[in-house]
């Protein structure tokens, strides 16, 4: 049995390693920080690892030869010697290691000291992100939801919050963990350095769909986010086709506005995530189905299928409301 | 030589004291007054529930006065046969007397010249009854108002009526108000310059706010102003001049609000409007932004929480200023704007004085909008004053709501220092008279959906007595000093109006159905009746057809306040309309349901 | 094998099987056909919501998400009438109060049977029964999300519930 799970286990452990949600991705400046901690610790205690072994082993040699010897009880000098040397190490590795945490600790600190340009409130929710980029003017904050869009080698202030239970902001290419617990205002500072696609994900068990509370995190270059923040503050755009029109209109009027804000529309329920640029995100309920058609249409005819438990109702739509209400969402680019 | 030696200091004397005289002179005359122009000559009649356009709610009849009031007795204690809140004012033109009830909204026409006051006519409206749901504070009516032989009146479903006056039909009736979006109409209308101006209620469902003036004659709308959202809704143009510099910028009402909350913003105008015939402008303020929940709305949440100054024929406003931007415990700032000159730094200057829920005592210029002082008449903890040079309320950070945290003691409370019921000046002894709150409260926060049609509020509250233990007051302010010259303090809140006559004597009202008596001048009680049901409605005075003064109240309790015993509420749920349950647990025992007319008069000698 | 151990191992193996699926959670409303109320007492579906914590705790949330809350404030009332105590105007049973919910009453109650499902509505209605202390105290949620101002449900003492009496008139006069 041990021969056909030890494949798994390696691939799982080093699953760990690289891709969109690694520790170990070193994309962001205290993720970058963390790194090089990390691999100072392994050094430090991998060689006094190694030492101990060796010790171990000598020892366990010496007295077995000093059983078959009977004589050379112990070279008490060259011992006392071993031990002298021994403590100094660890003196020298502790210090090493208490240095170099210093450093990291410093830098990490000045980083979220230095001036920040960019705000978001991340308000977590049963089992979703709530994310609120924050403009001195107020009509130019954008809300969205499961996303976040970062400008890479700026650094960025997220407030977190949460609605109901507590909930753990990780993104683990970028930075490490934060909690969120209701009633509290924590904070949190990142600073991407490399473009890409990560993975963040809810780090303290908030309830049954904990599993499935992922975050896209988007790393781009300035002008990249700076154009999506453009195209972020436009309204919806308005229903084209008359199955569009139908969608609109059941959207409007039925459960969906209840609960769901689409930007320029009558649609202004705060409890669920926003829509009004909902066709761009990359996942469909928080890193729960990918968005593409077939899956959205799937959601929308039975999200407690898919994440059964969650705030999203099965509504029970007829097929044609269903085509409707798909092809208007698809329109929320 | 010694003889003009006398002769000149004798002259030199009287120079001097004619100089003196000339100096004293100007001082002594500088008295507080209401607008000259505002207030016509008194004739005995009550034609709108302010009275006057400076909205004084003075009465120049004098012949009740402080020393025979004692002898007050009621002529008149006729049932409403309606068990809501009573907030209206009766309104008395000639012989008759004009009476709106609480939903539906009955008009009643009393007779005045028979003996019992019988009802001449009825008008019933027939208000749709789902409006009932959508009242966030009882289904009050604070009265009608008489113009050209019309009486024009509000129903809460929205509509503005016209009847006429003398037969109770109606002449024109338009619908303004949607309850399916929450929103209701409460507020008296104002008549003037052949305008009939409405404003809407529903800051607590997320209703935007309106001001429409209706062409007295037609009905038609001739101009209407939104509280919130672009310039062009707002009737802001190139006349536009606000004082200060945080109310200047192009679209405030849209850039002040995250996208598309200002839709949903509040601003609502059901509170007193007052008018300079002079000025030809109108003066009122606006409600709360929605929802309570501030953290939802980041941004100065323009055009909610201030004072308008508008021309009456166009609607265009000419000055804003905002009593409390990003307002933080729905301090609706609706409440009246008495029109006075006074004497400011030893000039005259035209302003209004108007005691606002924040618990200042704001006294603004009329035609500019600066405010040249702002005192505190009640306790206040969550602001520290008002910035002059600014304008702004400098709050206190400590007091402000977090969403999902409970901050404790925050004074004053929602309904404020002092809530809708109005004050009364009088000119004669320059006082103002405010019966108001003393009240704090706990507010918890949280995030509000909004779902048209219901409440969005986003705010647990729990109220309860201020500091000192008695839950409302009766101030008497001096404008003219910034401080009160005398107070008296109620165990209850005090949510009626104010009436001050000639024979300097003060009219109120308490939750529990004393009506009140005072001394203008001293404070003592003088006189007092009680009835059944507590008082939440304003006093008027008129002449009676006999030639005799009459003094007439609607009790009936219940508003906002009084929810507990007209809404039948369960005080183990402290949060109970919106808190105030928890601080009016005994009412219940101390006054039952129920609305009555009660007029009162001297004994025919 | 001694008797002592073969009554522990039973013992064990009892609370083991007891200890097993609290209550079932219909996360999607099925199996139980949706369809409209039935009269008073004869739904089945009454006593499935109404005992069941999930659905009761679920609507909590909608009470607060519906803005129940903003007129019914936690159960005492506001515009709406208070719901913690013995008096229904129309009606208190599951049935009555989901009609209630789904098709609104005449004096200001709105109709949500277009912005809710017919499972929300039966859950809320469990929780507004919980509000007078209707369910068994094992279901009553036990922590109040809001403002902490009133007792606990789960130590409130059960509330009869009295036969519909609709009240007079609002404003008729006499």
């Amino acid at each position: 049995m041990t021969r056909r799970a030890l494949p798994v286990l390696v691939s799982l452990a080093l699953g760990g390693c690289d891709g969109i949600q690694s520790m170990t991705g070193g994309d962001g400046f205290h993720a970058e920080k963390f790194n090089g901690l990390f691999t100072l610790f392994m050094v430090v205690t991998g060689i006094s690892y190694v030492l101990v072994l060796a010790f171990l082993a000598a020892a366990v040699l010496r007295r077995r030869r000093a059983e078959a010897d009977e004589r050379r009880a112990g070279d008490d000098r060259g011992l006392g010697m071993a031990l002298l040397g021994w403590i100094g190490f660890i003196l020298v590795g502790l210090t090493i290691l208490t240095i170099g945490s210093y450093f990291v600790d410093r830098s990490a600190a000045k980083a979220a000291a230095a001036p920040r340009p960019l705000e978001i409130i991340v308000t977590a929710n049963q089992w979703w992100w709530d994310v609120q980029y924050v403009d001195p003017t107020p009509a130019n904050t954008i809300r969205t939801a499961n996303e976040l869009h970062l400008p890479v080698g700026v650094p960025v202030h997220i407030s977190l919050k949460s609605n109901d239970v507590i909930h753990s902001f990780w993104v683990p290419n970028v930075a490490g963990k934060q909690d969120m617990i209701p009633g509290r205002d924590i904070d949190i500072v990142l600073k991407p350095t490399k473009a890409g696609h990560y993975r963040g994900q809810c780090a303290e068990f908030c309830g049954t769909q904990h599993a499935h509370m992922a975050l896209d995190v988007i790393v781009e270059p300035v002008a990249a986010f700076n154009a999506w923040r453009a195209a972020s503050l436009r309204p919806a755009p308005a229903p084209v086709t008359a199955l569009q029109q139908a969608g609109y209109t059941y959207v409007m009027n039925r459960e969906c506005s209840a609960c769901h804000a689409i930007g320029g529309t009558p649609a202004s329920g705060q409890v669920a995530p926003d829509l009004t640029h909902f066709a761009s995100r990359r996942s469909i309920a928080a890193g729960t189905f990918p968005m593409t058609r077939g899956h959205l249409y799937a959601w929308v005819a039975d999200p407690q299928g898919a994440k059964p438990g969650n705030n999203m109702p099965y509504v029970g739509l007829q097929a044609n409301e269903l085509h409707a209400v798909v092809a208007y969402l698809e329109t929320l680019k | 030589m010694a003889g003009s030696a006398f002769a000149k200091s004798r002259c030199g004397l009287i120079v001097l004291a004619s100089l003196t005289l000339l100096a004293v002179a100007p001082v002594a005359a500088q008295r507080v007054l209401p607008a000259a122009g505002a207030v016509p000559a008194e004739d005995g009649q009550w034609l709108m529930p302010a009275k006057d356009y400076a909205s004084t709610r003075y009465s120049g009849l004098a012949q009740i006065n402080r020393q025979n009031v004692k002898d007050l007795k009621p002529v008149i204690d006729v049932a409403t046969g309606n068990s809501r809140g009573h907030e209206a004012a009766p309104i008395v033109v000639g012989g008759t007397m004009y009476i709106v009830t609480p939903f539906p909204n009955t008009v009643f026409a009393l007779d005045l010249t028979k003996p019992g006051a019988p009802v001449k006519w009825a008008f019933r409206p027939k208000p749709r009854r789902a409006a009932q749901g959508a009242a966030c504070c009882d289904v009050v009516n604070r009265g009608g108002a008489y113009a050209n032989g019309r009486l024009f009146f509000n129903t809460l479903d929205g509509a503005t009526i016209a009847l006429d006056a003398r037969t109770g039909k109606q002449i024109w009736r338009t619908q303004l108000g949607n309850i399916a979006k929450g929103e209701t109409v409460t507020m008296a209308p104002l008549v003037a310059e052949g305008k009939v101006l409405v404003g809407n209620s529903g800051g607590e469902f997320g209703v935007r706010g309106w001001l429409v003036a209706l062409d007295a004659a037609s009905g038609k709308v001739a101009w209407k102003a939104w509280s919130t959202g672009p310039d062009q809704d707002v009737l802001i143009g190139p006349g536009f001049k606000p004082y200060y510099a945080m109310d200047r910028g192009k679209d405030l009402g849209v850039k002040s609000w995250p996208p598309d909350a200002w839709k949903i913003g509040g601003g609502t105008v059901w509170g007193w409007i007052s008018y300079d015939p002079k000025l030809k402008m109108i003066y009122y303020g606006t409600g709360n932004p929605g929802p309570w929940n501030a953290a939802q709305r980041p941004g100065d949440n323009k055009w909610t929480a201030g004072v308008f100054a508008r021309d009456i024929a166009t609607g265009q406003a000419r000055w804003f200023y905002q009593t409390s931007p990003h307002d933080l415990y729905d301090h609706d700032d609706i409440n009246e704007s008495i029109l006075l000159d006074m004497p400011i730094n030893g000039r005259m200057r035209p302003v209004l004085v108007r005691p606002a829920r924040n618990g200042y005592m704001y006294v603004l210029d009329r035609v500019t909008g600066q405010v040249y002082s702002a005192d505190a008449y009640g306790y206040i903890n969550s602001a520290k004053g008002v910035d002059l040079k600014t304008g702004r309320l400098i709050p206190v950070p400590e007091k402000e709501p977090k969403e999902g945290r409970v901050v404790r003691g925050i004074c004053p409370t929602a309904p404020g220092a002092k809530d809708w019921n109005p004050s009364a000046f009088s000119p004669r002894t320059g006082l103002l008279y405010v019966p108001h709150l003393n009240l704090c409260m706990d507010v918890g926060a949280m995030e509000a959906n909004y779902v048209s049609g219901t409440p969005y509020v986003g705010a647990d509250v729990k109220m309860y007595a201020g500091p000192g233990g008695h839950r409302g007051v009766f101030t008497a302010w001096d404008p003219a000093r910034r401080s009160k010259a005398w107070e008296i303090k109620e165990d209850l809140p005090l949510w009626s109006g104010a009436l001050v006559t000639a024979g300097d004597v003060v009219f109120y009202g308490t939750m529990d159905g004393w009506f009140k008596a005072v001394d203008a001048r001293s404070g003592a009680l003088l006189w007092r009746f009680k009835t059944k049901s507590g008082i939440i409605g304003q006093p008027i005075s008129y002449r009676g057809p006999d030639g005799r003064q009459y003094i007439a109240i609607l009790s009936g309790v219940g508003g906002w306040a009084g929810a507990i015993v007209s809404g039948g509420l369960d005080p183990r749920d402290p949060t109970s309309a919106l808190g105030f349950v928890n601080a009016v647990r005994d009412l219940p025992k101390r006054s039952e349901a129920g609305g009555r007319l009660h007029v009162f008069a001297l004994p025919r000698r | 094998m001694s008797s002592r151990f073969r009554a522990a191992s039973a013992a064990m193996l009892l609370l083991a099987l007891a200890a097993c699926d609290r209550e079932e959670r219909q996360a999607r409303g099925a199996p139980l056909p949706e369809g409209p109320p039935l009269a008073a007492g004869t739904d089945p579906r009454a006593k499935d919501y109404e005992n069941n914590a999930y659905h009761v705790a679920q609507g909590q949330r909608l009470y607060a998400w519906m803005n129940c809350v903003g007129c019914h404030a936690h159960g005492g009332g506001s515009i709406g009438p208070p719901l913690m105590d013995s008096q229904w105007r129309y009606g208190g049973s599951m049935e009555d109060i989901v009609r209630t919910i789904l098709h609104g009453r005449p004096n200001g109650m709105p109709s949500f049977d277009q912005k809710l499902t017919e499972q929300q509505v039966w859950q809320l209605a469990a929780y507004v029964r919980s509000l007078s202390a209707q369910p068994r105290q094992d279901v009553l949620p036990s922590r109040e999300d809001a403002m902490s101002s009133t007792e606990p449900l789960t130590t409130r003492s059960r509330e009869d519930v009295e036969p519909s009496q609709p009240e007079r008139d609002q404003g008729r006069p006499k």
